[in-house]
């Protein structure tokens, strides 16, 4: 390896000029074949039987996440103007290429069907825009006493109304969403107001505005970093060339990612991210090394620098390369596509970062000469600086060993108050447009989330003409709606056969319940599909009356809403069972909880995977099981009060804030390997462990302090980023950074020091 | 462009100037076909099969009775099967005035008639694909008909005619309709829907002579956009047997047939 890496200083031209071919190929390929995937239901995987079932019950009953156009008029909808407005928007919605016309809901297309004393009346509520006030307060009446639309299409106070457009998951685009907010603006005027919200309408924003914001802020974060480091390196070149090493390592990942045809997923626009963090780190090391080397001689050629740099420094960032592409490697145990290519494509690009600090930077400096070091006197203090940390530290174990163990213990505690939110609102802004129209929505109407749970009699024929089972039915919706607040509307084929029997009741309330008789169920049934629209009945039990579809609308999407309706439905799940009826769950909602946990779940697995991997792979490195534990105590420091601190900021874990912990990981072994591997470089030369642990300090300890000011400083860019994941992702990768770098300065090097480790007694030409 | 169309019209008419009915109008042709002679009365049994898209069935049977009277034709129908709507009846006053019909509904677990007022002629029928338009309750006038073309389709010439409605908000924009020449009873029939695509799609499977008077027998109506289907078969069809008027009354439907 080392003999290869020098024959390569003999050529820095072809290397220099093989990686732009490489580059500008894969450049082209990335311009040419790259393309953002936004469908969220292909981040889903398709073979778990959760979604398998899911997708199944969405095509039995049509569900599909709807568009809400809200009409706002505070002088109340019921007006020749408002209403005209809504039926003009909603043919105008018909007649977009992307909706269907028959998903399109509101007061316009909605059936009234209303009891009298001698029969049954099915009207539109209007179809011609009524004009004089008597029809207008007629028309107003009729909707008052419909619960089938009042609370439902108009808001109770009469002052809203909607327009529901269902489309298909694959259907939204940023110019579809223009289009819409461009037509819908078009109707507004001094009296009314309109809004746009939805499922569809947030999981579009929030799969565009996340990985937008990042294309925004990424230059920002590599613009400080480069500045930083010019500051620390004192060298514009080498700042430059580990620059380099980020950017291709970044530019090869995203390009092969093109060319094996991969798209790019929410989660790959960490990628870089993660690139940068780990990245610089090799350049960092192997420039504060040569910086070293230069002080001690000044006068070596450019050539015994790189040759120098290569034969020290070549082993640790080998080994740290490796153990953080490992790390990353163990997400491919995670259920989720984008999160496996994620894993495989970091760890690429990680490998890659290794390539080119250990090719190009020499090859940088056979072409561009070596840095200048200049003749600052603070090098003098900054070894006094690390003698003195180092010499503290050493003779003040017990401190680190004590602080290490309170922090654990209260990051501990921090822990349990974690939570995992599916939630795709909590992502944006509290005063973005998009919260606060769905709080607008959500404060008029039943809820902008839906859970949908089907009831299945497994092929049992006619299961849900039973009044007995929907007399059940109707008790749980009650309970729920009753019990929750944050559930505001229940729906189902209750809600119909309570609506036709108080219809042939002639209207009267105390019908507005199931009949006791099963014929009598069956003939209302009829009688809906024979007077009303028989497609409604679909969209709530199926063909054969064994599959029902029972909506939940929800005030919020976070898991804990979820979660609270779950339980309560839940509890009715022995009664269902004495039925012969089983539950199960579908729809977007349930998908998005589901989802969030099959991260999670694969994120420990990866998380305690790759720890265990890294500690057997550091004891082989290092001949040492021991020093193999000593170097994951960082990572388990790092890990813990990462999650502590996020419990007690009540930051819950999502797709984003989950995915970090593998930056731990990859960072926290970094600095561990380079300080114990310097460590035991000083450890041959002799046996004064005061001495020993003062030396790594003024090598590696500098290198890591760099490179965590450099890291830090690039990510607090991210605290002014629009999109509040990412600044949670910013704040927790410079604490992340930053307790790594503690901990392995202090309580590692004070576990090398107790340790009873001999780094000698290996063979001598390893050090060589 | 005035001139020209002047001139394809022309074209068009002497091109067709030699064939028998060359004098008929679209308009005309659709009258034929709407008052084509049906008979006083008929009786027969309805089995109405019901497919979604899944391919699940919901099966009816339907024992149903109807008579003209002129300016009203009056029908009423028992249903058979499935067993929890047995007995279930349904009666419909169809007026050759704009009068909307009159409908009754029976159900046996009420126990009482009922009135059904609806404003929309487009509901559909029983739940199937049809509407009542579909089943022959739309009014000549209602459209502005235009003969197409002529074409052959399964071996019978037919006239191809465009029906377009003069109410802009009716659910078809517009119809298209294949007629046999020689008996004007339909072949098919094209929906499309308010933003002009192809809705539904009516296929005569079946025309039986009875007692003189071709009757549809068989039919499908497809839904293409939601693909559901509804077939009618008709068996037991008698015509002209002199079907009682007070057959056609509330008490008649709570007693059943």
């Amino acid at each position: 390896m080392e003999n290869i890496l020098k024959k390569l200083l003999k050529a820095p031209w072809v290397i220099v000029a093989l990686t732009i071919v490489i580059s500008a190929f894969l450049f082209w390929q990335m311009k040419e074949n790259s393309r953002m995937e936004t469908n969220l239901d292909k981040y889903m995987p398709q073979e778990h039987p959760a979604f398998v079932f899911s997708d199944q019950a969405e095509e039995w009953f049509g569900i599909n996440d709807g568009i809400i156009v809200a009409i706002e008029n505070k002088n109340g909808i019921f007006n020749t103007e408002t209403l005209d407005t809504l039926k003009q928007l909603t043919k105008r919605l018909q007649k977009m290429d992307e909706i269907e016309k028959a998903d399109v809901t509101s007061l316009y297309t909605a059936d009234n069907i209303v009891g009298s004393e001698d029969g049954m009346d099915v009207k539109r509520f209007y179809k011609r825009v009524p004009k004089t006030t008597e029809k207008i307060n007629n028309l107003k009446q009729n909707v008052i006493k419909n619960e089938m639309v009042y609370g439902r299409l108009v808001s109770t106070d009469t002052t809203v109304t909607v327009v529901i457009a269902e489309i298909k998951d694959d259907v939204f685009t940023q110019e579809f969403y223009n289009e819409i907010l461009e037509l819908v603006k078009s109707y507004e005027n001094e009296n009314i107001k309109l809004y746009v919200a939805g499922r569809p309408i947030v999981e579009g924003t929030m799969a565009l505005l996340g990985p937008a914001d990042m294309k925004k802020m990424v230059p920002i974060v590599l613009l400080v970093i480069t500045l930083v480091l010019i500051i620390m390196l004192r060298s514009v070149k080498s700042t430059l060339l580990t620059m380099a090493v980020v950017f291709l390592s970044t530019l090869w990942a995203f390009g092969v990612m093109a060319v094996s045809g991969i798209p790019i997923y929410a989660v790959s626009t960490m990628i870089p991210v993660m690139l940068i963090a780990i990245g610089v780190a090799d350049g960092i090391h192997l420039y504060s090394h040569l910086q070293l080397f230069l002080r001690k001689n000044p006068n070596a050629t450019k050539k015994e620098g790189a040759i120098d740099m290569i034969q020290n420094m070549w082993k640790p960032v080998v080994m740290t390369s490796i153990t953080t592409a490992i790390g990353f490697v163990s997400l491919l145990t995670s259920e989720v596509y984008p999160i496996k290519y994620f894993g495989i494509f970091t760890a690429f690009g990680v490998l890659m970062a290794m390539v080119f600090s250990l090719v190009l930077i020499p090859a940088g400096i056979m072409i561009f000469g070596l840095p200048k070091v200049k003749k600052v006197k603070s090098s003098n203090s900054e070894n006094k600086l690390a003698r003195n940390f180092s010499d503290w530290i050493v003779n003040h174990k017990s401190i680190s060993i004590f602080a290490t163990i309170a922090i654990v213990a209260v990051s501990i505690i921090g822990m349990q108050k974690i939570w995992i939110n599916s939630s795709f609102l909590d992502k944006f802004e509290n005063d973005s447009d998009i919260v606060l129209t769905d709080k607008f929505i959500n404060d008029h109407f039943g809820g902008t989330t839906t859970l949908n749970l089907i009831l299945d009699a497994n092929g049992k024929k006619d299961a849900f003409k039973n009044p007995e089972v929907l007399k059940l039915v109707d008790k749980m919706q009650h309970k729920v709606q009753n019990d929750l607040p944050v559930v505001g509307n229940t729906f189902s084929l209750t809600d119909y056969i309570n609506r036709m029997n108080k219809v042939m009741n002639a209207d009267d309330e105390k019908f507005n319940t199931i009949p006791d008789s099963r014929d009598m169920v069956a003939q209302y049934l009829l009688l809906y599909e024979m007077s009303g629209d028989p497609e409604n009945l679909n969209k709530v039990v199926n063909y054969d009356y064994e599959k029902l579809n029972i909506t939940f609308q929800l005030k919020s999407d976070n898991s804990k809403a979820l979660n609270s309706a779950l339980e309560v439905i839940n509890s009715f799940e022995s009664d269902f069972k004495k039925q012969g009826i089983k539950i199960k769950y579908a729809g977007s909602g349930y998908k998005g909880l589901i989802f969030t946990d099959l991260i999670l779940e694969g994120q420990i697995m990866s998380l305690i995977l790759s720890l265990i991997i890294i500690i057997v792979l550091i004891s082989i490195m290092f001949k040492n099981i021991k020093i193999g534990f000593i170097a994951s105590v960082p990572i388990i420091v790092t890990a813990g009060i990462s999650f502590g601190v996020m419990g007690f900021l009540d930051i819950p874990l999502s797709t984003t804030t989950a995915l970090l912990s593998s930056i731990a990981i990859g960072i926290g072994i970094d600095y561990a390997v380079h300080f114990i591997e310097q460590y035991r470089i000083n450890a041959r030369k002799t046996s004064d462990k005061l001495i020993i642990a003062e030396k790594t300090m003024a090598h590696s300890g500098r290198a890591i302090t760099y490179n965590a000011i450099v890291v830090i400083a690039g990510f607090m860019v991210l605290l002014f980023s629009v999109f509040p994941p990412n600044r949670e992702l910013g704040a927790l990768v410079s604490l992340n950074m930053f307790t790594s770098f503690i901990g392995t300065v202090t309580i590692m090097l004070v576990l090398l020091n107790i340790s009873k480790i001999n780094f000698n007694n290996k063979s001598n030409k390893e050090a060589k | 462009m005035r001139t020209l169309k002047l001139v394809v019209v022309a074209i068009i008419f002497l091109a067709t100037g030699f064939s028998a009915n060359a004098q008929l109008t679209g308009t005309q042709i659709i009258d034929k076909t709407y008052n084509r002679a049906t008979g006083e009365d008929q009786t027969s049994t309805l089995k109405m099969t019901l497919t979604n898209k899944q391919g699940k069935q919901r099966i009816r049977t339907i024992k149903q009775f109807s008579k003209d009277f002129g300016d009203v034709e009056k029908s009423i129908m028992f249903f058979q099967s499935p067993a929890d709507v047995k007995n279930t009846s349904f009666m419909n006053w169809s007026y050759d005035s704009d009068k909307s019909d009159d409908q009754w509904i029976y159900l046996p677990a009420l126990k009482r008639v009922k009135r059904i007022s609806s404003d929309s002629k487009s509901d559909y029928f029983m739940g199937s694909d049809f509407t009542y338009d579909d089943l022959g309750d739309r009014k000549l006038n209602a459209d502005n008909h235009k003969l197409l073309r002529e074409e052959i389709i399964n071996g019978k010439a037919c006239y191809v005619v465009e029906s377009i409605s003069k109410d802009e908000d009716y659910m078809y924009s517009k119809t298209i309709t294949w007629i046999d020449k020689s008996n004007f009873v339909g072949v098919k029939k094209e929906f499309y829907d308010e933003v002009e695509e192809l809705l539904k799609i009516l296929t005569i499977k079946k025309v039986e002579e009875i007692s003189g008077f071709y009757v549809i027998t068989n039919s499908e109506m497809k839904n293409v956009q939601k693909n559901h289907k509804t077939t009618m078969i008709l068996s037991g069809v008698k015509v002209n047997t002199g079907v009682s008027a007070s057959k056609f009354s509330e008490r008649i439907m709570t007693r059943g047939i």
